[in-house]
C-alpha cells in the first residue's frame, strides 16, 4: 500500500487540492483545445490526455510533489497549478494552466504564489523555474507578475526549444519583494 | 487529504508482484529502446518511458487496479510488468504482460498473468478479461495461448494499429474448467 499525501492549500479565493478522477473531463477538454494547450505539450486526443492525466497523479507518488487542481471555494474547477520535474527536465518548475473561462482573474497567480510558497517553505526548494514556450505572452507576462525573469533558452528533451524564466528564491519572497 | 494507492503485493512459486517503481526505470528504458518494444508501444525514450511509469501508478489511483513490477524471488532481479489495464479508449478491461528481454522463455508471464487473473475474477470481480496483443506479437499470442485463452476478433487501435483481441476463460469457466492454476 502506498499512502499517496497530497497536501490541500487554501487561499483567499482558490482550493489547491489533489486531482481526481472527477477532474479529467477537464483535462480532456482543455487538451483538445489547441489553442489553449500548445504551450503545454497539446493538442491531444482524449485517450493521451487520460495518459497524461495518469502520469501527473503517478507525479506525486514519484517525486512527491506534482499538479494540484484549482478550484474556487465554491468547487468550481479552475486550472492545474503546480511543481512538475518530469524525467529530462533540467529542475523542478512551476507550471499553471487554466480552463477555458478561468481567465483574467487572477488566479493563475494566486495560486502559482502558493504552490511557490509550498516549494520554498514545505518542500525545502532553493530555487524555481518555469518553462515556456517561446510566443506564450500571456504565460510569460503571469511569470513576470510573479516577479521572475528570463534567464535562458534550453532544449526541453520532449518539447523543443523553451524559455527558462528563473523566480525570486525564498530569501526575495520572505522579504516581500514578489 | 490521502489518496490511498492501494498496490497489493502478490506471490507467485517464482515472483513476486509489487508497485511499480522509478527502481525499475533504467531496465524499463532499454526495454523500450529494444526492438521487442515494437509490440508494446515503442520505442520509448527515456523521459517518454518515465512518463508511462508515471501513469502506470496513475492507472491505479483512477482504476484501482493496474501493472504490477514482476520481481524473480530467488535473485530479486526485475523481469517485466504484468497485471490489468484499461486506460482511456481501450475496448475493455485487459490482462497484460511486457518481459524485459532477459526474462523471456522461462514461463514468467503465464504465471504471473494467472495470478493477476485470479486477483481480477477473485478480488475485483471481474466476470470476463480480453488481452489486447499486436498482430505479429507471437510470443505473446503464445502465452496466451497457455493462460486458455482464444483468439476473439481483430481490433484497430487509433494509436498501436493492427491487434487482435484474445478472450480469457470465464471465472465460471476456470472453476469447472479445471485449469491447471486452479487444479
Amino acid at each position: 500500500m502506498i499512502d499517496l499525501c497530497i497536501p490541500t492549500l487554501k487561499t483567499e479565493r482558490l482550493i489547491l487540492r489533489g486531482p481526481e478522477a472527477r477532474d479529467f473531463d477537464n483535462v480532456a477538454d482543455f487538451f483538445a483545445d489547441k489553442d489553449r494547450s500548445w504551450g503545454f505539450g497539446g493538442p491531444l486526443d482524449r485517450n493521451q490526455a487520460w495518459r497524461w492525466f495518469a502520469s501527473m497523479i503517478g507525479h506525486w507518488v514519484l517525486h512527491g510533489y506534482g499538479f494540484w487542481t484549482v478550484e474556487t471555494h465554491d468547487g468550481q474547477p479552475e486550472g492545474f497549478v503546480g511543481l512538475w520535474s518530469p524525467e529530462g527536465w533540467p529542475e523542478p518548475e512551476l507550471g499553471w494552466v487554466m480552463f477555458a473561462g478561468s481567465e483574467g482573474k487572477g488566479y493563475a497567480r494566486e495560486a502559482a504564489q502558493e504552490a511557490r510558497l509550498y516549494a520554498y517553505e514545505v518542500l525545502g526548494f532553493e530555487t524555481l523555474s518555469s518553462n515556456i514556450f517561446p510566443g506564450n505572452e500571456r504565460s510569460i507576462a503571469l511569470a513576470e507578475r510573479l516577479g521572475a525573469q528570463y534567464e535562458r533558452s534550453f532544449e526541453n528533451v520532449s518539447h523543443g526549444t523553451e524559455l527558462v524564466y528563473r523566480h525570486p528564491g525564498p530569501d526575495q519572497i520572505s522579504e516581500g519583494l514578489a | 487529504m490521502t489518496l490511498a494507492l492501494a498496490i497489493p503485493t502478490l506471490e507467485t512459486e517464482r515472483l513476486i508482484m509489487r508497485a511499480p517503481s522509478e527502481a525499475d526505470l533504467d531496465a524499463d528504458t532499454a526495454f523500450f529502446a529494444s526492438d521487442a518494444a515494437r509490440y508494446v508501444g515503442g520505442p520509448l525514450r527515456r523521459d517518454e518511458t518515465w512518463r508511462l511509469v508515471a501513469s502506470l501508478l496513475g492507472h491505479w489511483a483512477l482504476r484501482g487496479y493496474g501493472y504490477w513490477s514482476v520481481d524473480e524471488k530467488d535473485s530479486g532481479t526485475y523481469v517485466g510488468r504484468i497485471g490489468l489495464w484499461c486506460p482511456e479508449g481501450w475496448p475493455e478491461p485487459e490482462v497484460g504482460w511486457t518481459l524485459m528481454n532477459h526474462a523471456t522463455g522461462k514461463g514468467y508471464a503465464t504465471e504471473a498473468a494467472l495470478t493477476a487473473r485470479a486477483y481480477a475474477y477473485d478480488v475485483l470481480g471481474w466476470e470476463t478479461a480480453i488481452s489486447l496483443i499486436d498482430l505479429d506479437n507471437h510470443a505473446s499470442k503464445a502465452v496466451a495461448q497457455r493462460l486458455g485463452a482464444q483468439f476473439e476478433y481483430h481490433y484497430d487501435h487509433p494509436k498501436f494499429g493492427k491487434t487482435e483481441i484474445w478472450r480469457h476463460p470465464a471465472p465460471a469457466d476456470l472453476v469447472n474448467g479445471g485449469m491447471e492454476a486452479y487444479a
